[in-house]
């Protein structure tokens, strides 16, 4: 019986990346809930219970999708994207700290009142989250220069 | 690194897709290593010969040069 409900979670790719994409539109969804009730603990814990469940879906897929080859190709990608990412980040984070510093709070004698000028914190979060979402792009950019260094999308005479 | 795995193939009448099933990997990767364009690693390098009974040097050919000649 438990042989047979584990046989029947199985799924193939395509209804994997179908049920990500569903994952994905609801955690929009929520995300916009989230903003509307100011409830910013809803959508952590709903992206975190997302983002397990896609990773436990990921394992009953029943098509072979990863090898040596496909392993080298995410590597090389995840590689070069932090090499890029960290800079980018790390000096956005250093404008950060530098704005948490000068707040009422990390008050350093003689205190200074905030600058007019000075981004509020909350929008660092945006901009994190905008560099965030940058480092999908730089990943995705890497994996498909990668992924045609190393014949994915190569054909020949037994394509289908 | 030049490989004959599309010769050893024609001989044992398999499909990219049997012999990739048969290695444990995708059938691109199968394509891959035949068009040069990935040369796999020497446990799946062994594998390959293994599964054809042929010597490793047989199924892949080495044309880089040699250090210290």
């Amino acid at each position: 019986m438990s042989h047979r409900l584990y046989n029947e979670a199985h799924m193939k790719r395509n209804t994997f990346y179908l049920l990500a994409g569903i994952v994905g539109l609801a955690l929009v969804g929520i995300f916009w809930l989230s903003v509307e009730i100011r409830d910013p603990l809803l959508i952590t814990v709903a992206f975190i219970a997302g983002v397990i469940l896609l990773y436990g879906l990921r394992y009953r897929i029943t098509d072979r999708i990863e090898d040596e080859r496909t392993i080298l190709i995410s590597q090389k990608s995840a590689m070069r994207t932090i090499e890029v990412f960290w800079v980018l980040f790390f000096a956005i984070s250093l404008g950060g700290a530098v704005i948490g510093l000068g707040a009422p709070g990390f008050s350093r004698p003689p205190h200074r009142p905030p600058d007019e000028g000075l981004i509020p914190l909350g929008h660092l979060g945006i901009t994190q989250m905008a560099l965030l979402c940058l480092m999908i792009f730089l990943y995705v950019g890497f994996k498909m220069y990668y992924a045609r260094q190393y014949g994915e999308w190569d054909t020949d005479e037994e394509q289908d | 690194m030049k490989n004959r795995i599309k010769v050893f193939r024609a001989m044992h009448d398999l499909t990219q897709e049997n012999l990739a099933n048969a290695l444990g990997v995708t059938r691109q990767t199968i394509l891959a290593i035949e068009k040069g364009k990935y040369d796999p690693s020497l446990e799946l390098a062994f594998k390959i010969a293994w599964y054809f009974k042929v010597p490793l040097e047989e199924v892949f050919l080495y044309e880089g040069e040699v250090p210290g000649s």
